[in-house]
């Protein structure tokens, strides 16, 4: 039972690390297409407020995007597969 | 340094490639002659190759193990393990040893008569250090010449890559985003350093020159 503790403990702390790692770098990614997006246009108030606003609102929702709720499988995923594993290597 | 470089690189990928050759799955067409159980003495360094079952005591230096002896399809012997991996590593999760050594008893055949079987393996066989491949599963195949595509192999060596390249990705966006914009403001910085002991520099040059200048003019050398 301590291999499937320390199989546990160590598992989530990865996942979870990763799951932060991920979490920044598409928020990152998010932020700077909208940068972009938003240079990329004509803009009839074209103040740093405005490009700032623009940008507040598209992070906003984003956080509500599938994409942003896709990054849990990095913390369930690994868990399927240890589960499939276990019924092929055993049972299958 | 070109050579040092290409010597570490190799050396990576050497360490890389031996760990994933080790760890991987294999798949070997055999008839299986016979299965045997021995005991196995564990005080030496090839302990690292045995498995550590969740059941054992960790202070034991022996332990009966069981094995699968098989003919390769060239006529070569080939000897498995067959050890629990339990919840350790590799990650096979392989819990059903006693199944799989009755399933390859159930196998057996010999030379006049042979019964051909797939036995999915990972590890080395070596003669030298006695260590055996770990027999993950086995079943009964058509013939001797089935082909075989290692659909698992190919999955964890493209999700390996896609992990590598995601870091790698995630470091250069890191490294956009976080660290040039910082470098260049000090970059920025040091040159209005730079820009302001220049200027520093001028006016004590000029603040000098006029001393000098004006000690000259006391030996009739006539002001710059």
């Amino acid at each position: 039972m301590i291999g499937f503790l320390r199989l546990a403990i160590f598992g989530t702390v990865a996942a979870a690390l990763s799951y932060w790692a991920l979490l920044i770098y598409s928020r990152s990614l998010r932020r700077e297409a909208l940068e972009k997006e938003w240079d990329g246009d004509w803009h009839e108030d074209a103040s740093p407020e405005a490009r700032a606003l623009f940008i507040e609102e598209g992070m906003a929702e984003y956080e509500h995007s599938l994409r942003r709720k896709l990054i849990w499988l990095v913390l369930v995923l690994p868990a399927v597969v240890v589960g499939v594993l276990i019924y092929l290597v055993n049972y299958a | 340094m070109k050579y040092v470089k290409w010597t570490f690189l190799a050396v990576i990928l050497i360490v890389v490639g031996g760990f994933l050759h080790y760890t991987l799955p294999q798949h070997d067409i055999v008839r299986v002659v016979n299965t045997y159980q021995e005991r196995q003495d564990l005080n030496d360094w090839t302990r690292i190759f045995w498995s550590s079952p969740d059941d054992q005591s960790g202070t034991l230096t022996n332990r009966d193990v069981q094995f699968i002896s098989a003919i390769q399809t060239n006529g070569k012997p080939m000897v498995y393990r067959n050890e629990d991996t339990g919840w350790n590593w590799p990650p096979y999760f392989k819990f059903d040893t006693a199944s799989l050594q009755t399933e390859a008893d159930d196998l057996k055949s010999n030379a006049e008569n042979p019964k051909w079987a797939v036995i999915t393996h990972y590890g080395w066989r070596n003669e030298l250090f006695s260590i055996f491949p770990n027999a993950v599963g086995i079943k009964p195949v058509a013939g001797p010449d089935v082909r075989i595509i290692p659909w698992v192999n190919i999955f964890i060596l493209t999700v390996f890559l896609i992990v590598l390249l995601t870091i790698r990705a995630m470091w250069r966006q890191f490294k956009e985003r976080s660290i040039d914009p910082v470098l260049e403001d000090v970059g920025e910085a040091w040159d209005e350093v730079e820009d302001r002991a220049d200027a520093a520099g001028d006016e004590v040059r000029g603040l000098w020159g006029r001393f000098k200048g004006w000690l000259g003019t006391w030996q009739g050398k006539p002001r710059k």
